[in-house]
């Protein structure tokens, strides 16, 4: 049997999921025996364990325990009994003389499946849930150092994609289940029960629980919010009748950018460029032309000069302890992060301060919390206003800079180097002088609070009623500070003017919510819990600039003392009033129904589109409850089916949008007057309402090997309908707002997903591994009016396709020769020489190829810009006092198309280029997928999938490798644990993409256009856990 | 259990008076609903339609950039690919600035359509029958020059009349130029009616103010849609009504042919229409999108002509209009003193020496833009890195009322009669009189010195390929090999391209509108 059990192990793990269910489904070789001995499963406590598994060592006698725990079984002295139950660890117990009324003591294991799971409003055990919810190992999130929690996603549940770039502060995209909607797609957050609130300013090292309800069961509670999938988040709270108890944890570490751009250096910028002048026919630039005197002999490595290392570090302060009717909770939490850009930024800083309390006393029961931040962030200071020619990201710049342009210059205002379009042929921006020169930095603080009581109204003969009331008050105000002093960096990023914009913005948002709590079990069999609630929100967003122009040396930046100011200001309010309910039905643990129903009423709508309701249902079958479920624990320890089919919204859009306004500062002078005038600039959408989601799901849970093994696999199939589209609408409607929005959009959502784990919890070695790994296929519906596509970067979006695909150009390879040129189609009137780019000419207004390649007939679908799946891997591990993590995720089958990798391979214009260029097309060197040079180039440049164009997107990214070293108790006199721990972040990312981050954030029409995203940095970190 | 009973219901109490709170007005601003109500809103609202005559693609940069650029006066010498390749009449469908030209004359139809829709019906009580014309004659005017420029750049557009409510609209057809041109002699017409002369004695909230629109302007672009068109005669009605008719005696030229690019002396008697920039108002520059109070009311067309060092230096005038100028000697025998202002230019012999207030500092062979620079201004700026300037933009100057004259009077046999108007502009320019100097011309030669006069008054004005094209002269094959000796841009130059194409975005968007020749 032991060997049999061996060999069945990894042939499980090989065969396909269908196959294995069947296979356990085979009840063919276990025999049912008529018991002699009887005795009683119990837990820990006391407490019975029912449909424990009670099994003969050796034999094939088999028995249940029943609701008391009871069980009986034929078994004789000496013989060994196996017990195993779900929640438990396997226990084993040699019989020496029987003895009826044996008492059999089970202890409770890790598994999750035991575990409470937090959902919308209330919680549930993991085993009774029938929708798709994931609970995040919060503990091993927290080996990932981040600013913000939703970073902490990534990889860790299936099916919740998380995409973000490595600037200290940046706020990463969440997207659960695929592209649904064309808008904002971040998750709604839930924290401590307060729906709606923004989890930027809160500390990994507050959080107790984080949930992931993801299908329309779990999360149609929140309805009109819950489209994008709901994240319930809860933090830690005290416990009674513990004494203070102190903990800090704390880290430190060192971030450095580790990939590297190849460049060319200056000699072979300088040959480069001027055989591009040469090619054009043109004379070469005085920087770049050995012959005239200005020939320019710099050669600025501007990675080396423009990148630094940079630091990160974590101070946690937690004083936590109850009475006997009280708990509470302190937190003080310091975040430090300083980037790896010479300059202002980018830097984030935060301070939190958070209280947690409860009290009771009889039926009432009172809790609060309370949680301030403060939060410093300086970015990189990037700003379209006054960098005119549409250049990159600071970071792109950084890249791109020529090698000819100096960092430093005395004798220019504020000492930076420039160039000019004239002498070096290139308006290069010097990225270090301007992150230097201008500050940029917003300041945020934040006070959240929430006060709750909750009533036990009724508990008595089994039935429990609750009534809870729950209030809460979050205001951020943000001041957002801009100065750009006099500067000069060459002639076209100068200004003599001195700038300042100090704005402000305040966030309130303030929530009302009624539930009321009822659950009984009838006979012993019926178990039944009912939810009833309304709740209220309302929000108000107040928006101020100010803005001052004119300043004299010394500065000194406050607005009164520019010389000319201007103010604007503009307020948005919005509520949210809704009623919901649900019902939890559960018949012997075996058959559970769920169903749920909101209505929401929102103020984003007009009157007669204001309402909307949003219904869920789903069912489950706990399989291995059933009588005739005879697979030993030992195998399948439990497995429940589950389905579920709901309606979801989504209504995060501006507010006011169906009514059309006046813009009534429309300002046009007369006699050098200025009046302001007043007319309707922007196109109204009278019509907009709810987007809807119709989400069906079906799934198992699986617990396997005795409770080492769970698995879960889920299918589901999300129809998102009435998706409020930004639609593109021409120019000659005359409105400023050239994409308003309406109810037109359909975008169909597929996808399984896949989460698995094994965990060893005996001896001195435990480990525990787990993955998840979820696919999407995404297909446009319909996008409003007549279905025009929606053009992104290098991306269209047509119905029945995936949203933004990458479009353009077909690549045929280079021209060798004049006649091939002559032979093939023109190209958008470009003067074609050997060398250059060949498109293939697909179509022309007859539909048939016409001589011509240009835009409009010849550009087709590239490739999908969406990873088609999304996976995660996790080990932890522990060997007496040592353990160690492991975290690595990545995606897979996706196209990227990414400016840094274009800006660097141009056949005209001066800026840098990548060593590659070397190795271009000359009429020596013909055997290349590299074009010409070629400053007149009006050719090459275009959107398509020409070599390097679109690069391979699929990565794995080693997130973390952590080792720590657990002290023993006491080492120190009143010191109860100490940890001290190293880990390495973004260790390394096996990718093909050859600019930075493969997970980079993107806009929804063009998924898979990197403008310039920020590199992750590899952080190496050391830190220190201690509680006393 | 009755506890809970009543707590619930009180819990429904307290969520239906939630529900009344999801009314919620907006803080911000007017429903348009609600407006159309005041005085102050008619003429609030024909105020706006002005504002989009000074936004990026229209005059404030690119529409003024990209037409002279296509001139054999003018050629690109910038970075900016855009402007090169617009120069070379190759530039791409999706280029920027061709869609910002394109856009920001739309707004101004649709800000029309709002007013000439809505202020028209009033209600006499509260806006006057005089002030309701001033401002529809304001709103046809704007229109017909809107739809003017959008014919004379990309031939073919769509002509759209009626505000527009419905989705159904954003998505208006090509209409043939027959249709464009009727439209803008319509508004025009109605224009011309509904206007006065001057706003100086005008009775309402506008009186005066210069910088509207006036019967002289609607007038007068009406001749020139007409001479466009070739339709010598009712080209001819319109512009004898300066000479003999109700608009006589109204405009004059200017002595200083400088004060028509100037900050000052703006709205002067040689001006019939301009697009009022001026600095100092706003912190914003006012580029694009949704306008608001604290944009600024400067033009960009300074810093982009003007010269290396200074400004940008996007555009140089061409050798050939340059030695144009130098063709004739005034009767003092000095150079045309119109070169000196549209042309900036290292010439001791006519003590010009200095650029910006300062000693020449660029190669002494090298010749830049001055028309419509700061430069020109003389107002010390030694520098136009701040992108701003207050000089208005003269969109329809006496001069051309003459010379149109001339061209009628040419084209309708009456040659001869033609000499004292060209005359006018000549003298101006201290310039012999031509009756003397090339007397009896024929019809054709007159073409050519009209074609030579237009050259000199009107380089870098945004008129020269306006003529070229409707002289035909791309398609007559001497004119075109003399095209390409003047400015080297025309050897890429393709039957159709003379115009902007369409913008892609635009044809991608609406399946209802045509590709242009130039697409």
């Amino acid at each position: 049997m032991k060997k049999e059990k061996h060999a069945f192990l990894p042939m499980l793990t090989r065969m396909p999921v269908p196959f294995l269910l069947l296979l356990l489904l085979l009840p063919g070789h276990l025999i049912f025996a008529q018991g002699s001995l009887k005795g009683y499963v119990k837990d820990k406590d006391g407490k019975p364990v029912a449909g424990a598994t009670i099994t003969v060592k050796g034999k094939r006698i088999n028995a249940v325990s029943g609701e008391d725990g009871a069980f009986s079984i034929n078994a004789r002295t000496g013989e060994t009994l196996l017990v195993s139950s779900v929640g438990f660890d396997a226990y084993e117990l040699k019989l020496g003389s029987i003895t009826n009324g044996l008492n059999i003591q089970l202890t409770t294991n890790v598994n999750i499946l035991s575990d409470v799971v937090v959902v919308g409003y209330g919680t549930q055990k993991k085993k009774d849930l029938t929708g798709s919810i994931s609970s995040i190992n919060i503990n091993d999130t927290k080996k990932y150092s981040a600013s913000d929690l939703s970073q902490l996603l990534q990889g860790r549940a299936p099916g919740v994609a998380v995409n973000s770039d490595g600037q200290p502060g940046a706020i990463p995209n969440v997207r659960i289940r695929g592209f649904s909607t064309f808008g904002g797609a971040e998750p709604f957050y839930v924290v401590d029960g307060v729906p709606g609130t923004t989890i930027r300013d809160f500390s990994p090292n507050d959080i107790e629980t984080m949930t992931v309800l993801k299908d329309a069961s779990a999360a149609a509670i929140y309805g009109a919010a819950a489209a994008n999938g709901v994240i319930i988040i809860t933090t830690k709270l005290g416990k009674k009748n513990t004494a203070l108890k102190v903990n800090y944890n704390g880290y430190y570490g060192y971030d450095k950018v580790w990939q590297r751009q190849k460049v060319t250096d200056r000699v072979q910028y300088q040959t480069l460029n001027n055989e591009s002048r040469v090619n054009a026919g043109k004379p070469l630039f005085p920087a770049n032309d050995p012959a005239n005197p200005g020939y320019v002999k710099i050669n600025t490595d501007w990675q080396k000069e423009g990148l630094k290392t940079g630091n990160r570090q974590n101070h946690n302060i937690g004083l936590s302890g109850g009475g006997a009717n009280n708990t509470y909770n302190l937190s003080l939490d310091y975040f430090d992060n300083k980037g790896t850009y010479v300059g202002n930024g980018p830097d984030y800083k935060r301070y939190i301060a958070r209280i947690n309390t409860t009290a009771e006393k009889g039926i009432l029961k009172v809790g609060e919390f309370f949680n301030y931040t403060h939060s410093h962030e300086n970015s990189l200071t990037f700003r379209d206003d006054i960098l005119l020619g549409g250049i990159p990201p600071l970071i792109g710049t950084l890249v791109v800079a020529i090698p000819t342009m100096p960092v430093y210059d005395p004798a220019n205002l504020n000492g930076f180097g420039g160039s000019s379009s004239e002498f070096n042929g290139a308006n290069s921006l010097n990225g270090i002088g301007i992150n230097s020169i201008l500050r940029n930095y917003t300041d945020v603080d934040r006070t959240f609070a929430n006060v709750y009581a909750e009533l036990r109204l009724l508990n008595n003969n089994g039935h429990n009623v609750r009534f809870k009331t729950s209030l809460s008050y979050d205001k951020t105000t943000a001041r957002d500070f801009i100065w750009q002093p006099a500067f000069y960096l060459g002639k076209f990023f100068s200004s003599d003017i001195a700038r300042l914009n100090d704005n402000s913005r305040v966030y309130t948002k303030a929530s009302i919510e009624n539930t009321l709590n009822y659950d009984k079990t009838f006979a012993g069999k019926h178990a039944v819990e009912v939810l009833v609630g309304q709740s209220y929100r309302y929000g108000d967003a107040l928006l101020r600039e100010s803005r001052a122009e004119g300043f004299t040396t010394p500065y000194y930046p406050v607005i009164s003392n520019g010389q000319t100011r201007s103010a604007k200001g503009s307020e948005f309010v919005n509520s949210l009033s809704s009623y919901f309910g649900r019902v939890n039905y559960s018949f012997n643990d075996r058959y559970l129904l769920s169903a749920s129903l909101r209505r929401d009423g929102s103020s984003r709508f007009s009157p007669s589109n204001k309402f909307g309701y949003f219904p869920a249902a789903s069912i489950g079958w706990k399989l291995s409850n059933e009588s005739f479920w005879k697979v030993p624990a030992s195998i399948v320890s439990s497995l429940k089916l589950r389905g579920s089919y709901g309606k979801l919204g989504n209504q995060e859009i501006a507010d006011y949008q169906f009514q059309g306004i006046i813009n009534s500062g429309v300002p046009y002078t007369f006699n050098g007057v200025n009046y302001l005038g007043g007319i309707q600039t922007q196109v109204a959408s009278p019509n907009i309402q709810w987007e809807t989601k119709a989400i069906t799901n079906a799934g198992f849970d699986a617990v396997l090997l005795s409770g080492h093994f769970d698995l879960s696999a889920e299918y589901y199939m999300a129809k998102s309908t009435n998706l409020l589209v930004q639609f593109p609408i021409p120019a000659s409607t005359g409105f400023e707002n050239l994409a308003p929005v309406a109810n037109l959009g359909a975008v169909n959502n597929s996808g399984v997903e896949i989460s698995a784990g094994y965990h060893k919890t005996k001896g001195p070695f435990t480990f525990d591994v787990s993955a998840n790994l979820s696919t999407v296929k995404n297909k446009v519906i319909a996008l409003g009016g007549s279905n025009n596509p929606v053009y992104g970067a290098g991306s269209r979006t047509v119905i029945n396709r995936e949203i933004g695909e990458h479009y353009g150009f077909v690549y045929e390879g280079l021209f060798q020769t004049q006649a091939e040129i002559t032979a093939h189609a023109k190209q958008f009137g470009a003067t074609l020489a050997p060398g250059d780019v060949k498109y293939k000419d697909i179509s022309g207004p007859n539909g048939k190829p016409d001589g011509v390649v240009d835009e409009a007939y010849d550009r087709v679908p590239l490739g999908s810009g969406i990873p088609a799946f999304n996976y995660g891997f996790s080990f932890t591990a522990a060997y007496k006092r040592f353990d160690a993590s492991v975290f690595a995720s990545g995606s897979g089958k996706f196209l990227i198309n990414s400016r840094m990798y274009r800006d660097l391979h141009h056949s005209a214009g001066a800026l840098n280029y990548s060593t590659d260029m070397l190795n271009r097309w000359t009429p020596t060197h013909t055997n290349t997928d590299i074009p010409r040079l070629n400053d007149d180039d009006v050719n090459n440049f275009k959107d398509s999938n020409r070599p390097g164009w679109l690069q391979n997107g699929t990565y794995l990214r080693i997130n973390t490798v952590s080792l720590g070293y657990a002290f023993r108790e006491n080492i120190i006199k009143g010191l109860n644990s100490a940890r001290i721990y190293a880990t390495v972040q973004n260790l390394y990312s096996f990718q093909h993409y050859q600019q930075y981050n493969p997970d980079f954030t993107s806009g929804v029409f063009n998924p898979g256009f990197d403008f310039g995203s920020y590199p992750k940095p590899r952080t190496i970190m050391v830190g220190v856990q201690v509680s006393f | 259990m009755k506890k809970i009973l009543y707590l619930f219901i009180v819990c429904c109490l307290l969520s239906t008076s939630c529900d009344k709170k999801l009314n919620l007005t907006n803080p911000n601003a007017l429903t348009t609903a609600e407006y159309w109500k005041t005085k102050e809103q008619a003429y609030a609202a024909c105020t706006s339609i002005y504002n989009a005559l000074g936004v990026d693609g229209s005059y404030m940069r690119s529409f003024p950039g990209l037409t002279d650029s296509r001139g054999d006066d003018f050629t690109a010498d910038s970075p900016w690919l855009d402007l090169v390749l617009t120069g070379q009449f190759i530039v791409p469908t999706t280029s920027d600035p061709v869609f910002w030209i394109w856009r920001e004359f739309y707004l101004v139809v649709n800000r029309a359509n709002q007013v000439i829709a809505n202020v028209g019906k009033y209600d006499p009580a509260v806006l006057s029958s005089d002030e309701k014309n001033r401002i529809l004659g304001q709103a046809y005017f704007l229109r017909g020059l809107a739809y003017y420029n959008l014919a004379t750049t990309f031939k073919i557009v769509p002509v759209i009349t009626e505000p527009i409510s419905n989705p159904d609209d954003y998505f208006a057809a090509t209409a043939t130029e027959e249709v464009i041109w009727n439209q803008v002699y319509a508004d025009l017409q109605k224009a011309a009616t509904n206007l006065p002369i001057s706003y100086d004695n005008v009775t309402g909230l506008d009186k005066g103010q210069k910088g509207r629109a006036t019967k002289g302007a609607a007038t007068g672009l009406l001749a020139k849609s007409y001479l466009y068109r070739k339709d010598y005669t009712k080209a001819g009605t319109e512009l004898e009504k300066f000479l003999t008719g109700e608009l006589k005696n109204i405009y004059s030229l200017m002595p200083d042919y400088r004060d028509n690019f100037k900050d000052k002396n703006e709205n002067n008697a040689e001006s019939l229409f301009e697009v009022q920039f001026t600095e100092g108002t706003g912190t914003d520059i006012n580029w694009a999108c949704d306008p608001s109070g604290s944009w600024k009311q400067v033009q960009a067309i300074s810093v982009t002509y003007g010269m290396e060092g200074v400004a940008f230096s996007d555009y140089l005038p061409t050798r050939w209009i340059y030695n144009e100028y130098k063709k004739e000697k005034t009767v003092d025998g000095k150079s045309d003193p119109r070169l000196l202002v549209t042309i900036a230019s290292y010439e001791p012999a006519d003590n010009s020496t200095q650029a910006y207030g300062r000693a020449w500092f660029n190669p002494q062979t090298s010749i830049y833009p001055r028309k419509y620079t700061n430069d020109g201004v003389g107002n010390g700026k030694a520098f136009e890195g701040a992108a701003e300037s207050g000089i208005n933009y003269r969109v329809l100057r006496y001069s051309d009322i003459l010379l149109m004259y001339a061209e009628v009077l040419n084209e309708t046999g009456k040659t001869a009669q033609a000499y004292p108007y060209i005359q006018q502009v000549r003298t101006r320019a201290n310039l012999p009189d031509l009756a003397v100097v090339k007397p009896a011309m024929t019809q054709a030669q007159m073409r050519d010195q009209l074609a030579h006069e237009r050259a000199l008054e009107f380089a870098i004005e945004g008129q020269r390929i306006n003529d070229i094209i409707r002289w035909g002269w791309l398609y007559d094959a001497t004119k075109l090999a003399e095209l390409k000796t003047h400015d080297a841009d025309f050897n890429t130059w393709t039957p159709g391209n003379e115009y902007l194409p369409v913008p892609q975005r635009e044809l991608d968007l609406n399946k209802n509108l045509k590709p242009n020749p130039a697409n």
